[in-house]
């Protein structure tokens, strides 16, 4: 049962080390700007959800860079697939659909998780307060399984790369616009308050702000959060099983 | 008599209205060497990913050692190797760990990975490249790594799917002896697809020739070609290049006197038993 998940992992672990230095350089540099731009550029003046806003802004920016680093296997297991058709190793393996889509939503926690501890070191130098408890745990798991599992299902069910840009430019690029990384969703329009509670963001972002700034954490969110990451995993599971390279 | 290890019965793969693969029936014996020879498009890729559980098939049955595959995949699967037509090694990973990845996959006990990667790079003749990195891998290492990772989990059968294409004809050569070492010193059943007339030729012990999806001919080379007759003489004319066929030198030599234009006379290929049989070259 863990040969496909041990084979996963070692593969995209050791690919990952060789490309550490680079990518965990990249994915440090956008959030700093953020944090930058926002941050100190707006400093004490602006006040969002009841919080200094350096304060709303970092657990924003920990959910949008995990989401990131999660749902970006997306492209990695496509440039695998398409260009390396290293997918054909695991299909022909003894290993069921299951093991494989496990490797990779661990693999894509490993990276969301690591982008999480990135920005609480900038949490630390801009000197911003947050409360790391078991909930936030919880949340973030939560949330990075969700990001993979999602971004595992769409590398799967497309056809290309051209498909994939499509996908980011019009689903995710706009939801970490969207849902509550940046400002509070609560101000937005009537018609945009529809569409950012069907998005799963939405509700990764409330609890994990709340969790770390000491704010009501709703179980009902936490529950959502729970139940989008289950339907994707099927998804992703269902994709992985008629997959044919 | 030979132990029954494969045996395929009416298989079909359509691609929306495409039939790749028009039903095809064979069996294979263990420790068999046999070729599937056919041209570009037959169907040749198509049936491998099938008989190693890629592509689901349209229709029909796969079974190893009378066991159904596609309701055993899990349990089959560690009986098959597969080299796929394109190298799928990951460029990033050194040559040891992509051999490492596979044993993984396969379930071999720790303890016995680095024996048997240490044994499968010097059988490639790769040892020193151990630790370089796939990038800087040429073609012919790329194709001979992947014939021994494929072997790594010692399957029964070992398909190869175009196992020379592109390479030259030196490295191809080297090739082919990899290839029969791993049936004759590894006694391990080989299935081949190609369209290199002369791979098939040299190496199989037994041909199926393949066209749009169906098999047309499964035996020995040499009995393939007997029927036909042994010696062609090729007569060239203006508009083309006319072909008769003898069943001995001296029938074609009686024939080549009388010979007014360019003539010339060979022995019959393969070639010219798919031409008779499809009124096709296999190679255009
Ligand atoms: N994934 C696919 N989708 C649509 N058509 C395909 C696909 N794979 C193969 N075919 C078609 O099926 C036929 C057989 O292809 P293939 O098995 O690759 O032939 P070969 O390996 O003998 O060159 C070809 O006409 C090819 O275009
Ligand atoms: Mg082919």
């Amino acid at each position: 049962m863990f040969n496909g998940i041990k084979g996963v992992l070692y593969r995209e672990l050791n690919v990952y080390r060789k490309r550490a230095r680079k990518l965990i350089l990249a994915s440090s540099l956008s959030p700093l700007l953020y944090l930058i731009a926002f941050g100190w550029g707006f400093g004490d003046r602006v006040v969002a959800g009841g919080l200094p806003y350096i304060t709303f802004l970092i657990p924003g920016l920990i959910t949008m860079s995990s989401l990131n680093q999660s749902y970006g296997i997306s492209q990695e297991i496509n440039i695998a697939r398409f260009y390396f058709h290293l997918y054909d190793e695991y299909l022909i393996a003894p290993v069921g659909p299951m093991e494989i889509v496990l490797g990779e939503i661990f693999y894509g926690m490993f990276k969301g998780l690591l982008s999480t501890i990135l920005i609480f070191i900038y949490a630390l130098i801009f000197s911003v307060d947050l409360i790391i408890s078991p909930l936030f745990f919880l949340s973030i798991l939560i949330h990075t399984f969700l990001f993979s599992s999602l971004g595992t299902t769409i590398a799967m069910v497309i056809k290309d790369h051209g498909s994939q840009a499509t996908v980011n430019t019009f689903v995710i690029t706009p939801m970490i616009f969207l849902c509550g990384t940046f400002f509070p969703v609560d101000r937005l329009p009537y018609v945009f308050k529809l569409l950012v509670y069907a998005l799963p963001l939405t509700y990764s972002t409330k609890v994990i702000r709340a969790s770390l700034t000491g704010g009501e954490v709703s179980i009902f969110f936490l529950a959502l959060m729970v139940a989008y990451a289950s339907v994707f995993f099927y998804t992703a599971y269902l994709a992985v099983r008629r997959v044919e390279a | 008599m030979m132990k029954e290890l494969l045996e395929v019965r009416g298989l079909v793969r359509r691609f929306g209205k495409k039939t790749a693969v028009a039903g095809i029936d064979f069996t294979l014996e263990e420790g068999a060497f046999v070729g599937l020879l056919g041209p570009n498009g037959a169907g040749k890729t198509t049936t491998i990913r099938m008989l190693t559980g890629l592509y689901k098939p349209t229709s029909g049955s796969v079974r190893y050692y009378g066991r159904d595959f596609f309701s055993n995949q899990k349990g089959i699967k560690g009986n098959i190797g597969v080299v796929h037509q394109y190298s799928n090694l990951d460029r990033d990973l050194t040559a040891f760990e992509n051999l490492n990845l596979h044993c993984i996959l396969h379930g071999i006990p720790r303890s016995e990975r680095k024996k048997r990667i240490e044994e499968a790079l010097e059988f490639a003749g790769l040892a020193e490249h151990r630790n370089h990195q796939i990038k800087t891998f040429s073609g012919g290492m790329k194709r001979r790594l992947v014939i021994v990772r494929a072997l790594l989990h010692e399957p029964r059968i070992l398909f190869l799917d175009e196992p020379t294409v592109g390479l030259d004809p030196q490295i191809r050569r080297s090739l082919w002896d990899l290839i029969v070492k791993v049936n004759q010193v590894k006694s391990m059943a080989i299935l081949l697809t190609t369209h290199y007339i002369e791979e098939a030729e040299r190496l199989c012990k037994r041909v199926m020739i393949i066209n749009e999806g169906k098999i047309i001919a499964d035996a020995p080379p040499e009995e393939l070609k007997k029927d036909l007759g042994r010696f062609v003489l090729e007569v060239f004319h203006e508009d083309g290049i006319e072909e008769r066929l003898f069943q001995s030198k001296e029938e074609a030599l009686e024939a080549l006197k009388g010979c007014r234009e360019t003539c010339k006379i060979r022995e019959v290929t393969l070639e010219d038993v798919f031409l008779n049989l499809t009124g096709r070259r296999i190679n255009v």
